[in-house]
Parts: C-alpha cells; structure tokens; sequence
C-alpha cells in the first residue's frame, strides 16, 4: 500500500476498499469480450489493480459492457443491473454503446445506453486495447474519490425516466419496477 | 462424378435446370414443387451435408431466392479423387407476395434453425416446419427486416430517436 493514501484510507475505508476492489461482471456483449480474456489473465493481469471476473451479478460491482447491445441484450442488460448491490459502477466499452458506433443505422441495436442504464465511464475506441481499460479503470478510481462515480444514485433518483425509456423500447418489460415510483427525489439520493 | 449427376438431374426430374459446373460446384434451378424430391435425389446421391439454407430477395424480378447448398463429405485420404469434391446449391424461386415453400426438415434434420431464421427475416413460411416462432428478434417488425423494402434509417428514426435522453 501507497503511504501516501493512509489518510485518505483512514478518513473513508468503505470507499477505499470499494476502489481497490472492483469486481466486474462477466457479462459478455459484442465484439469487445474478446479483449477481455487478455484483459484479465497473464499478459495485462487486471488483478494488479484489484479487478476479478465474478460469476454472478450479485457478486460484482463493475459492469462493463463490451461492445453493440442488441434489444434482446439490453434486456439481459438491464435485468442483470437491478440485481448487483450498490454501490454499483458501469463502464461502457468501444463506440458502439456511446453512440452507436457502425451499426448506427442497425434496426436491432440500440445507439445510446445511457439512455436506458446510468453509465459512470466510457472507454472510446473500435476496439479500445487492453491498456485503455486500464486507463478507463484508473479514471474511475478518481471518480470514486471525488464521488462522481454516481450512476446508481442516478439510476434511483431518475429511475421513473430509466423506466419509461425502457418501456418505450419493449412495452411491457415483464418484471416490476425495482424502484417504487412514487419515492421523494431527495429522500432517494441518500 | 460432376458429369453424371447433372445428367442424372436433368434426365429424372421435368423442369430443373442445371448450370455448367465450375470449379466443383453446380447450381440446380428447380421450381418449387419439385424442390424436395430434388433435395432427397441429391441426399441419397451422396451429398450428405446441408452446409447452408439461404435467401435473396430481388424486388424487381418480385422473388426470394432461396438457396440450398449441399456438399459431400470427403472420403479418406487414401481414395479421395479431386472429381470428388462437390458443392451443389440448389436455388428456387418463391414470389414476394405470400411467399410460401415446403420444408425439408424430413430430409435434413439441421435446416430446422435456417427455416426459422429465414421465416423470421424474410417472411418465407415453411410449410410441415413444426414451429416456426421467433428465433432471434425481441420487436415485432411491420415488414421482416431482411427485405430490400426495409427502409432500416426510418425505422432508426421512428424507434430510436424519440427515446428522450435521461437528464442528469
């Protein structure tokens, strides 16, 4: 451990530990998963800056979306984020979740993902490299430092708007809402 | 082995057209009706695989094309000839309005998922095809989005442009 970070480990260790301990989802959407294996194994060895690969959604804090969502995959997207605890952090990775990318004129993926899920970071590129990951992740630990890394207060507090945006793409989603809708704003954003 | 099968095709079956073999491959035009006795002929023929089940759409002739294309597997090493390297693509044409064929699954088991696909992209129906429910797409689509006539920017704009973005 950095000397130089035993204040700020002393002053919010909940934060902290959060930080150095991101464990992302191994979620796998489009065309990016294949930067991941390398990603996380030997040659890049994400586990130097705390990121593990877990299992489950219930079981990770990271949630990086790998490339063009298709409908059916923004319902899996969007189910396996209401199931992560918070404090929950998304990463979007590669141009196609920003603004849809090449398939901008596709009938079947959607362009923007902030439209439907919060998102804190976004990583550009067709394909980002391994190391732009690791960019993505250290700017995300300065978010979480200054407390910008919000996205599921965001997804709380707007979550009538997140709703409705969902629905307009799918009609009836099939599951109820996670948020009840009638929640205060600010009561929300604890 | 190329030779005698177009022969063969054209002497037993009224209406196929077989193309000039090139490069070890034939197409067979078949008209519709016809179009799974010729799929049996050529399985109990020798071509064993169904590698691909696909569709083209050509507004102006007002068709889909659907193509079969069948291969042979290779004999072992030993006794492979170069003769014996076969593709077969089988094409008939189906009209774009109630378009409509019988389904060969009775003789290729594995052309289900095709049938299903191109039902779902194109519009074709497969008659005798036990299910023919939506294989990949979540939306229900006015015109299937494989056809020529699928204008994808207006629909674009329709679906996924008035979605308002979330303001922080």
């Amino acid at each position: 451990m950095d000397r130089s970070h035993l204040a700020k480990w002393l002053k919010s260790p909940a934060k902290m530990a959060n930080k150095y301990s991101l464990h992302a989802v191994y979620f796998c959407t489009g065309c990016g998963i294949i930067e991941i294996p390398p990603v996380i194994t030997a040659r890049w060895d994400a586990e130097r800056f705390g990121i593990k690969a877990v299992a489950t959604p219930r079981q990770g804090n990271l949630f990086m979306i790998t490339g063009y969502v298709s409908l059916k995959t923004l319902k899996a997207i969007i189910r396996t984020y209401e199931q992560m605890p918070d404090p929950k952090y998304t990463v979007a990775f590669g141009s196609c979740p920003i603004n849809g990318g090449m398939y901008w004129d596709s009938y079947n993926t959607i362009k923007h993902l902030d439209k439907y899920i919060p998102v804190d970071g976004w990583i550009a590129g067709c394909m980002p490299r391994p190391e732009a990951v690791f960019i993505g992740v250290t700017h995300l630990w300065t978010l979480i430092d200054k407390g910008k890394a919000d996205g599921y207060i965001r997804y709380q507090k707007k979550y009538a708007a997140y709703r409705r945006n969902q629905e307009m793409l799918f009609g009836d989603l099939g599951w109820p809402p996670l948020y009840p809708s009638d929640i205060p704003a600010e009561e929300a954003g604890a | 082995m190329i030779s005698s099968l177009k022969k063969s095709l054209e002497s037993t079956f009224k209406g196929v057209a077989v193309k000039e073999p090139e490069d070890g491959s034939i197409s067979v035009l078949a008209p519709k009706d016809s179009l799974p006795v010729v799929i049996r002929y050529l399985k109990d023929n020798g071509l064993h695989h169904l590698a691909l089940l696909s569709c083209l759409d050509w507004p102006e002739r007002g068709k889909f094309e659907v193509v079969y294309v069948l291969s042979c597997y290779m004999p072992s090493n030993t006794d492979y000839a170069p003769d014996q390297r076969l593709h077969v693509f089988v094409k008939t044409e189906v009209p774009r309005e109630h378009p409509a064929l019988q389904s060969v699954i009775d003789v290729f088991e594995n052309a289900e998922p095709y049938e299903r696909e191109i039902h779902e992209l194109f519009g074709v129906h497969f008659a005798g095809h036990p299910r023919l429910t939506p294989l990949f797409l979540e939306r229900h689509y006015e015109i299937p989005p494989f056809r020529k006539d699928f204008d994808t920017r207006q629909y674009v704009a329709e679906t996924f442009d008035p979605i308002p973005p979330v303001d922080e």
